[in-house]
């Protein structure tokens, strides 16, 4: 199969080779979470939700009790991808995930700024198509950040391949599933280290180079869009403080007092005036 | 987990009993709720429903499978649900399973009827391509995102709009002349038959607090619940399951009375679901 078209150089989905898919960030998607994101790569969509930092729950897995302790888990959803299949829970590839992700985010939180508590980080795949370790890793990301949580910098993944003797950037489920190399980068934006590196096949050495540098740019591409989300969400933020000062620190019971204050307002407006409705 | 002070106890079952509740509502009031379709593309039909601060996601495969033999004229249909971590950290690792489980099994009692096919609010015989042969199975997941209470009636609504967005692929049958011989079957990939939903119920939970119940409760008020009554009602205003949850033993009149005000809430919760369906329809 032709994954790059030998005339007009353009990929399965229309793509350039060294063009990323549409990207798209939103913070804040469960309202529960103390901080969460959503992370779209084209059709890859990923949930993140951080819960933390809070006390260590099962005392046991407390490692230094000057570090915070730092845990992952990577689920996908059942209708996730293409074909529907019921995987049992904690499979070794989620596992493997999960742990890449736990390692890849520990390397920029600040763990010494929080000992002795824990900081949970869930992803929920929604959809997978091709690069959900990525999307993943963005994702929780821009959770951490919506979570107040210090990072040394922002981390960001992006994968490149090579097929039809083309190194191609972010590749789909098509291009990953066609037997090429893949290799996943994750990179400390400003400072500008590589924290995650993966590759399955093989690949001559020198294209190997090229290939990473394709992806470290495809890295450094969603670094900005993610840090022009963030600005975004904080300016949102501000106005929101400006706008109603008392909902943002408010407790619920505060709102709470202040409906029930209009409610016995209302009650007496109809006491007074003998309104029936 | 919910942790709430005493003072906080006291004040979310003083709130139901003065029919005003910790965030303004009545008790027989939802909170303001929100209907997305098509939020999974690879799905045959998906919807999202926001109630308050949960969220759910309901997706509907349909793939072309084997009728059992017990019932060579009926379709399949089965409902799985999940718990993602994201919602709670309690549901981290096998944590959810309880819950799923809970949740799966409430929803195929409301939703597929008894064990024969009987009283199942999705027709299961027009999932049926060649009788005995070749059905559709229908694959519904619901995926909870986030996690405030009434999980239950927010899944139920999502599965309800996920059907009414479904489109299955209309099916040509060449049949050979031999019986036994499998039929050949060409999918179409353009021509999409669309579902008869108005039989699916929707789910109303009545929550006991004290000596009152309450629609819709949030986690903290359904901490403080001694027992929760789901009743699914459809449009005929039939009842098409139960389920009691919660230690708390209830008097039987006590139960007829809250199924009749669960049959009258659920006509305006479906009245309001039906224009969010067609509202989120023409959005799409």
């Amino acid at each position: 199969m032709e994954y790059v078209n030998p005339l007009t150089g353009f990929r399965v989905d229309g793509r350039r080779p060294n063009e990323m898919r549409q990207l798209k960030g939103e913070v804040g998607v469960v309202a529960r979470a103390d901080g969460s994101a959503m992370f779209e790569m084209g059709n890859t969509r990923v949930i993140a939700a951080v819960y933390g930092p809070r006390e260590v729950q099962i005392k046991g897995q407390q490692v230094s009790s000057e570090e915070a302790l730092v845990r992952c888990e990577y689920r996908m959803a059942d209708f996730s991808t293409g074909d529907r299949r019921r995987k049992p829970k904690g499979d070794r590839r989620s596992t493997e995930i999960s742990l890449v992700i736990r390692q890849t985010m520990e390397a920029s939180i600040l763990t010494h700024l929080m000992p002795r508590s824990q900081i949970d980080i869930f992803v929920q795949v929604l959809q997978a198509d091709g690069g959900t370790r990525a999307a993943c890793i963005n994702a929780a990301t821009l959770a951490l950040a919506d979570a107040g949580i210090p990072m040394r910098d922002i981390v960001t993944s992006c994968s490149a391949g090579y097929l039809c003797s083309t190194p191609l950037l972010d590749l789909n489920y098509i291009e990953d599933s066609a037997g090429g190399p893949d290799v996943t980068v994750g990179i400390l934006a400003k400072m500008d280290k590589v924290t995650l590196l993966q590759m399955d096949a093989k690949l001559p050495m020198d294209t190997f180079e090229t290939v990473m540098e394709l992806a470290i740019e495809g890295c450094k591409a969603i670094a900005k869009y993610i840090r022009e989300v963030l600005l975004e969400n904080t300016k949102r933020l501000e106005c929101q403080r400006c706008l109603r000062p008392d909902f943002v620190s408010g407790h619920f019971l505060q709102q709470t007092y202040m409906y029930r204050a209009i409610f016995v307002e209302i009650k007496a407006y109809k006491a007074a005036f003998g309104s029936e409705d | 987990m919910v942790g709430l002070s005493e003072g906080e106890k006291h004040f979310i079952r003083g709130g139901i009993a003065q029919d005003l509740r910790a965030d303004g509502r009545r008790r027989l009031q939802f909170r303001a709720m929100s209907v997305e379709t098509g939020v999974i593309p690879q799905a045959n039909g998906s919807a999202r429903v926001r109630l308050g601060s949960t969220e759910v996601i309901a997706s509907v495969k349909a793939e072309l499978g084997k009728p059992s033999i017990l019932h060579p004229d009926k379709g399949k249909v089965s409902i799985f649900v999940d718990c993602s971590p994201t919602a709670a950290p309690m549901f981290e690792g096998r944590g959810s399973e309880d819950l799923s489980a809970e949740l799966s099994v409430a929803l195929q009692r409301c939703l597929l009827g008894g064990k024969s096919g009987a009283g199942a609010a999705i027709d299961l015989s027009s999932l049926i391509v060649v009788d005995g042969k070749v059905c559709w199975d229908l694959y519904i997941d619901g995926l909870v995102v986030s996690s405030d209470g009434n999980l239950l009636d927010a899944l139920a609504a999502a599965i309800k709009v996920a059907l009414s967005d479904t489109g299955i692929p209309r099916v040509n049958v060449s049949l050979s002349a031999a019986t036994d011989e499998e039929p050949e079957v060409d999918v179409s990939d353009d021509e999409f038959l669309q579902f008869d939903t108005s039989s699916v119920p929707v789910i109303v939970t009545l929550t006991k607090v004290g000596k009152h119940y309450i629609v819709d409760a949030t986690s903290e008020e359904e901490s403080q619940m001694s027992s929760a009554v789901s009743v699914s009602v459809n449009r005929h205003r039939q009842i098409c399951g139960l389920t009691k949850r919660g230690g708390a033993g209830l008097d039987a009149s006590v139960i007829f009375d809250m199924i009749s005000v669960a049959k009258h809430v659920s006509q305006q919760f479906m009245s309001v679901l039906d224009s969010d369906i067609a509202a989120a329809e023409e959005a799409e």
